[in-house]
């Protein structure tokens, strides 16, 4: 199908009849399609099991869905050859409700990384690490193991390792699931700096409060269908104002 | 390009530390296999230069009457020379064959012998060593000829079965143990790749391609393959000395010193083993990377 049809600009991320099922049977999306804008941030809420984390690996490009096509920054990524997936990667960011840090490098070395395997110059790493850690508020433990930060700490060196490449899209999946209340109000105000940036986020979460605060655009999945998509939405049915797509 | 060489480097140092022992294990499993894949390979070009060297020195005696005329030994020794699967033949007189069979034969069977019961012989240097049996076949029975002439037809080929099983018992052996090796080094990068899943994953996710990662288990491999390979080659080396030290006092006629290698053949068998090692090393571990890449 021609892209040029279907594509507006402004449209970072498109899917059009997405359905997924796993081998065991397990319908995880149905019929999906929905676009995000640049520059938006999307809350993608549901119960543990309606299809978020596989949404959210779809676009990730870690599983391929059965029918319909996915588009991002006017990619279609579905037929991305595998030899391209890389390439696609590296304008995604992602971060995990476990961090998933590298244990034996400092916070320095675990963003670096990022950089480094996509072969970046050195000069290029020493100039941007710092800049970023500097926007996470962690320049001053560059050298610290993650053994040695807090859980929120340990999300900030994850968001900066997913933010150092300057990335078009954010994923988070659950990203404060494992932090207090606190904690996860300063990780919230940084993937909202990160967005302001002109990043988009697109974030899975369970978190009612910081959903119900930011009356930011939600979707709500529920076994893999689509069943709310709305503006200036809450976590749960919309009884305040929301605004239905 | 020198950022990544220098990350290589620095990935594939930390690795064969993080995980010594499994190393250390992977290098002795190929040294030891392809010391002795060097060493059927040293024994199959020592075989040929000594095949080549008795080729060379392979004797047909034909044995002349003891009453033989002169006359009858010019004849045989006319119709030899124009042979054309005679290379060259010398004539030993009844008195030079007895001094021989003074160091060959026992003082009773000396005792009843006299010089001039010994036949006297023409010896001749066939072309090639398989000629020698039609050397047999034209001169037994001419006149003056004393039975058939001999030659050490059998005690060569059976010198060769020998030779030749060995060598294919020592290659099966060495190629089983090569193939052990290269099972256990794929085991040792996967255990290493294991160890790292996390880290793999964590590459694949910032956009790491295939091939960066790839790359460093590679070398990983290949390291491994080569000091195992280093340290096979050092012992035939050594190995090789020893034997050379030890047939240096022997007659150049013997056996192990006319299977000695040159220089340059000892060479290229160190090569072949170093360079098996470093394919072994590094195909195996591209191998065992596969699995780990594939999300």
């Amino acid at each position: 199908m021609p892209i040029g049809a279907l594509w507006r600009p402004e449209i970072m991320i498109k899917l059009d009849h997405v359905t997924k099922t796993y081998k065991n049977g397990t319908i995880a999306l149905d019929d999906v399609s929905l676009e995000i804008e640049k520059g938006e941030f999307v809350f993608l809420v549901g119960s543990s099991g309606s299809g978020k984390t596989t949404f959210l690996r779809l676009l990730l490009r870690e599983e391929l869905p059965d029918r319909g096509t996915i588009w991002e920054a006017g990619r279609d990524i579905v037929n991305l050859p595998k030899w391209r997936v890389p390439y696609l990667r590296r304008n995604i960011g992602c971060v995990f409700q476990d961090f998933r840090l590298l244990q034996n490098k400092t916070v320095f070395e675990n963003v670096a990384f990022a950089l480094e395997v996509i072969g970046r110059p050195k000069s290029v790493i020493e100039a941007q690490v710092p800049q970023v850690l500097e926007l996470v508020g962690l320049a001053h433990k560059r050298d610290n193991l993650p053994s040695e930060l807090s859980g929120g700490e340990q999300q900030r060196v994850a968001i900066a390792r997913a933010f150092v490449n300057r990335p078009l899209i954010l994923l988070a999946d659950e990203p404060t699931g494992n932090l207090d209340p606190k904690i996860s109000e300063g990780i919230m105000s940084l993937l909202d700096r990160i967005n302001k940036s002109g990043t988009t986020v697109v974030m899975a979460t369970h978190d009612k409060a910081l959903v119900d605060r930011m009356r930011l655009r939600v979707i709500e999945l529920d076994h893999g269908t689509l069943v709310r998509d709305q503006h200036r939405g809450v976590y749960g049915i919309d009884g305040d104002g929301g605004v239905q797509r | 390009m020198a950022s990544f060489s220098q990350y290589v480097v620095k990935e594939t140092t930390t690795n064969l530390w993080r995980n010594r022992v499994t190393t250390a294990a992977a290098v002795f499993t190929v040294m030891i296999s392809l010391f002795l894949v060097g060493a059927s390979l040293v024994l199959g070009q020592g075989a040929s230069n000594a095949e080549i060297k008795w080729q060379q020195g392979t004797l047909v005696t034909v044995w002349m009457e003891p009453g033989a005329s002169a006359q009858e030994i010019a004849a045989v020794q006319t119709q030899l020379d124009a042979f054309p699967y005679v290379h060259g033949c010398y004539y030993r007189t009844q008195a030079q064959d007895y001094e021989e069979a003074q160091h060959l034969l026992t003082a009773t069977e000396l005792s009843v012998l006299k010089p001039e019961q010994i036949p006297s012989s023409i010896r001749c240097i066939p072309n090639e060593s398989q000629d020698a049996k039609l050397v047999i076949a034209k001169f037994s029975g001419q006149p003056g000829v004393f039975g058939s002439p001999t030659a050490p037809i059998q005690y060569l080929k059976t010198i060769q079965r020998v030779i030749t099983t060995a060598q294919y018992a020592v290659l099966v052996v060495a190629l089983v143990l090569l193939l052990s090796s290269a099972v256990l080094i794929l085991n040792t990068i996967r255990m290493a790749i294991f160890a790292r899943k996390r880290e793999v994953a964590v590459m694949k996710l910032v956009g790491a391609t295939n091939w960066f990662i790839r790359v460093p288990f590679i070398f990983e491999g290949l390291v491994q393959g080569f000091i195992g390979s280093a340290l096979a080659a050092l012992f035939i080396w050594i190995g090789e000395a020893f034997w050379r030290v030890r047939t240096e006092s022997q007659s150049p006629d013997g056996l192990l010193h006319q299977m000695l290698l040159s220089n340059w053949q000892l060479f290229w068998c160190e090569t072949i083993v170093i360079l098996l090692g470093m394919t072994i090393g590094s195909i195996g571990s591209a191998i065992a990377i596969r699995r780990f890449l594939d999300v």
